[in-house]
């Protein structure tokens, strides 16, 4: 076996940050190379220095036997490394052959024109080759995230890339696609290529990747073969400490119902009901969890529950009172909290810094505007106050949203909904693209909040953590509850069957 | 259902809006006792292909800027002082060709200093375009006045037409091909840029540049590179419409609005209309080129000469209320830094 990429003492210092400290990585050639470790423990840094974005402050690259320097992504690129971003760098409204060729597009007519022919032909033998199945003549907005990325490969692939670098390649993807890819990885090393691919889920780790190094602190920590760990063994090494994988919850009493969902029903844009006839209830000192695949619906559902729609029949009745349309700022104000799917979107104004996204959502609340005044020095503490609570790094009230990890920013959401004292927390996908030590944290919270006697929804498409967390579940399925089950007592088959919409028992729904 | 019944109240909308100004124009065909064989007609279209000059070469060039991210709204300004340039350089020299080509690099140096200005500075680009445009239109006045003591110029040279000998003599379109030089200019550049941006690389990369720059700087192109050049070119093919129109007069009138009167924001109007296609823009720049044509003619009629002069321009508000699902480029608009992470 020979090896692909040696990476050898490794030193990257940004001003005031030491990102990488002496890190080593061996990659052998047609192997899966998995770089783990959790948000901030500079595996995304190292990579970008071996694809030339970055030039390391110390330290050897070495590329199929020969030591290298990259000053930029072309050179990386000509000496076969390519790299996929976890935001993907595609030209919408073109198509993948025309995304795959940019800026090496074949010519004809003596560099007049472009070949778009041969482009097309070339991009299809490609995708054949790979096994990737992409339509080179469709326009990358009109394709689905994982055929997105699997364009993506074909972009690196056509220049000749030997070796990939994927950077959170699964964080986009639906649990089908994930499996696509994985097989995909598979294709690929059997012609020889080689996989780098970052990722802080242990589970991944394990089963796409030959080798596992483990990066903690802009340190590695140690390699080892996938087939010769566990996942407890590689959850220490990226925290340091060990971590609870499974989810202990203790008994506690259940309260009084404080939610009623009583057959809510709302059309989607598409004119098929995207949540038809949904009853349920939610008690204080109770996880009702949702499971399901997404886009069944859930995100729908929520929007009734937290007031950014209202449902076309049905009613919703929260601690005595009907709220079904009830606005948004009521509901805040009546001690609903959300913590929303998607932080980028709805939970935070990424250029804003900590203190203005503290405020959000408690804008009108008098102890930080005192008549249509905002008090600052009130938001900034409340926004140190959080921080400090829920452990948010860098500990600056004045850092941008933005300039934070995943798992930081999902922290400062979770800490300002859970101080505004709600009596029902509603959380989708609260620990989704979070590393282990806050999804940790973040389940600790939730389960505090059930002790203290809070109602909690639960939305989120990781099995585990729904089922861990969850006191009753419901599975949903084309926008309708297919069921709902006690979580201990279910099994993983029942459940599958459930989420595609089937009875085990008897007959489809 | 109610993806539908918006659509059909989307149709109705347009279709009410469209009638209403078929209507507006038929009661002033009524009024003024014009005939449809006045518009079908030679002279007419003749006439609607020299106005189309300056707003369709601003159209195109106003497409490759805003393809590449950069919005060019200092057309308006490019034109006027190519139209100013280009006379006086055939006062200096006393050749029309050499006028023309002072006019396209008055126009491309005011390119390049607004390149500079939101490339290289950053500036926000429709500030910058405004200024440019105000900077001209303070310009051109002046400097006319500086050198020939009024805001007009004396009358110069000109462009005379050349008929293509047969085709000319066509029954209506024959004037497309008895046309000035600027005309037969716009027709190759029209086919030429509609070329550049489908069929060559540079064509993608200006598309990229403007969708995405990103992805084209990750793919080994220079993103800057690729605004300059666009940018440039748009003051190029902008100084051709207003050294092309101005030529074919023979004269700058400064006072007012300038001779080149908002055509340089209707070219805006035209390539939004037309999609970004230089092809559809051209298209659209003749309905509006038409209009103003028609407006002119319409004017000896009874009704307030200052009332048929927004014909044009309340068309331009009907068409893009009616229209209005024009794509812009994702990233016009925004500045792109190489690195940038």
């Amino acid at each position: 076996m020979t090896t692909a990429v040696q990476l050898d003492g490794i030193t990257k210092r940004f001003p005031g940050v030491l990102a990488n400290d002496d890190v080593d990585l061996t990659v052998e050639q047609g192997t899966v190379h998995a770089l783990l470790g959790e948000n901030g423990a500079g595996k995304t840094t190292l990579m970008n220095i071996l694809y030339g974005l970055y030039e390391p402050t110390d330290g050897r690259i070495v590329v199929d036997g020969d030591e290298r320097s990259f000053e930029s992504p072309r050179a990386a690129i000509d000496a076969g490394i390519g790299m996929i971003h976890q935001h993907f760098m595609l030209v919408e409204p073109m198509t993948v052959a025309e995304n795959v060729t940019l800026g090496a597009e074949p010519r004809k007519w003596g560099g007049l024109a472009v070949d778009a022919d041969a482009a097309v032909r070339e991009v299809a033998a490609l995708s054949e080759q790979y096994g990737l199945d992409v339509d080179p003549t469709a326009p990358v907005e009109t394709l689905s995230v994982g055929v997105q990325q699997r364009t993506e490969i074909l972009k690196a692939l056509y220049r000749g890339a030997d070796v990939l670098i994927l950077d959170e390649p699964t964080a986009v993807l639906t649990p089908q696609e994930v499996e696509e890819l994985l097989s995909i990885f598979d294709h690929l090393t059997d012609q020889g290529k080689t996989i780098i691919f970052i990722t802080h889920k242990l589970g991944e780790a394990m089963a796409a990747a030959d080798d596992i190094t483990v990066l903690r602190d802009g340190q590695t920590i140690g390699s080892i073969a996938a087939d010769d760990t566990s996942r407890e063994a590689l959850a220490e090494m990226m925290v340091g400490r060990e971590v609870l994988l499974e989810i202990e919850r203790p008994p506690v009493e259940t309260g009084s119902t404080l939610l009623t969902v009583k057959n809510v029903s709302t059309p989607s844009q598409r004119g098929v009901p995207a949540v038809s006839d949904v009853s349920f209830s939610a008690h204080a000192g109770e996880i009702f969890g949702i499971a399901g695949v997404d886009g069944n619906g859930q995100r729908e559902l929520i929007e009734l529950l937290t007031g950014l729609s209202t449902p076309a029949s049905g009613s919703i009745v929260f601690d005595g009172e009907v709220i079904t349309h009830a606005s948004r700022r009521e509901r805040i104000e009546r001690g609903i909290a959300y913590v929303p799917e998607d932080r980028h979107a709805q939970g935070l104004v990424m250029p804003f810094d900590l203190v203005e996204n503290g405020l959000l959502g408690n804008q009108r609340t008098s102890s930080f505007a005192n008549a249509g005044r905002i008090d600052w020095a009130a938001c900034k503490e409340h926004a140190s106050s959080i921080i400090e609570e829920y452990d948010v790094r860098p500990p600056n009230p004045s850092a941008s949203a933005e300039s934070l990890s995943g798992g930081n920013q999902q922290k400062f959401i979770v800490g300002r909904e859970l101080a505004r004292d709600p009596t029902l927390l509603i959380a989708t996908h609260p620990t989704r693209g979070v590393d282990i030590g806050s999804t940790e944290f973040i389940h600790e919270q939730l389960l505090a909040l059930r002790e203290a006697g809070v109602a909690v929804v639960l939305v989120s498409s990781k099995l585990d953590e729904v089922r861990g967390l969850s006191d009753r579940m419901a599975v949903m399925h084309d926008g309708m509850f297919v069921d709902t089950v006690d979580p201990d007592a279910v099994t993983e088959e029942e459940l599958g069957l459930l989420m595609a919409g089937e009875h085990p028992t008897g007959g489809e729904q | 259902m109610a993806e539908i019944a918006q659509r059909l109240k989307r149709r109705w909308l347009e279709l009410a809006l469209v009638s209403a100004l078929l209507l507006a124009l038929g009661v002033l065909f009524e009024t003024t006792g014009l005939t449809l064989g006045d518009v079908i007609s030679k002279r007419f279209l003749g006439a609607t292909l020299r106005l189309s000059v300056p707003i369709a070469f601003a159209a195109l060039g106003g497409i490759f800027a805003e393809k590449s991210g950069v919005i060019n709204i200092g057309l308006e300004g490019h034109l006027i002082i190519a139209a100013f340039a280009s006379i006086a350089g055939v006062i200096l020299t006393g050749s029309v060709w050499a006028g023309f080509l002072a006019g396209v690099l008055a126009s491309t140096l005011f390119a390049v200093l607004f390149a500079v200005v939101c490339i290289e500075f950053q500036a926000d680009q429709v500030i910058a375009g405004l200024a440019i445009w105000l900077v001209a239109l303070g310009l051109g006045p002046f400097l006319s006045t500086v050198l020939y003591g009024s805001v007009n110029t004396p009358q110069t040279g000109s462009f005379q037409a050349i008929a293509i000998p047969g085709l000319a003599s066509l029954p209506v379109i024959g004037a497309l091909f008895d046309v000035t030089p600027p005309v037969y200019l716009l027709y190759v550049a029209v086919i030429g840029c509609w070329y550049v941006l489908n069929h060559t690389a540079f064509g993608r990369w200006v598309n990229a540049s403007g969708e995405n720059p990103q992805a084209l700087d990750t793919a080994g192109i220079d993103v800057t590179r690729v605004r300059y050049v666009s940018v440039i070119l748009s003051g190029v093919l902008a100084g051709i419409g207003g050294a092309g129109y101005a030529l074919s007069i023979g004269q700058f009138t400064g006072s007012g609005e300038t001779m080149i009167g908002g055509r340089g924001f209707i070219a805006v109007v035209a390539y939004l209309l037309g999609n970004y296609n230089p092809i559809g823009a051209f298209l659209s720049t003749t309905l509006f080129a038409g209009l103003q044509t028609l407006q002119i003619q319409l004017q000896t009629g009874v009704l307030p000469a200052s009332l048929v002069q927004t014909v044009p321009y309340i068309t331009v508000i009907v068409v893009l209320a009616a229209v209005g699902h024009t794509r812009t480029p994702a990233a016009a608009g925004e500045h792109y830094e190489s690195g940038d992470e």
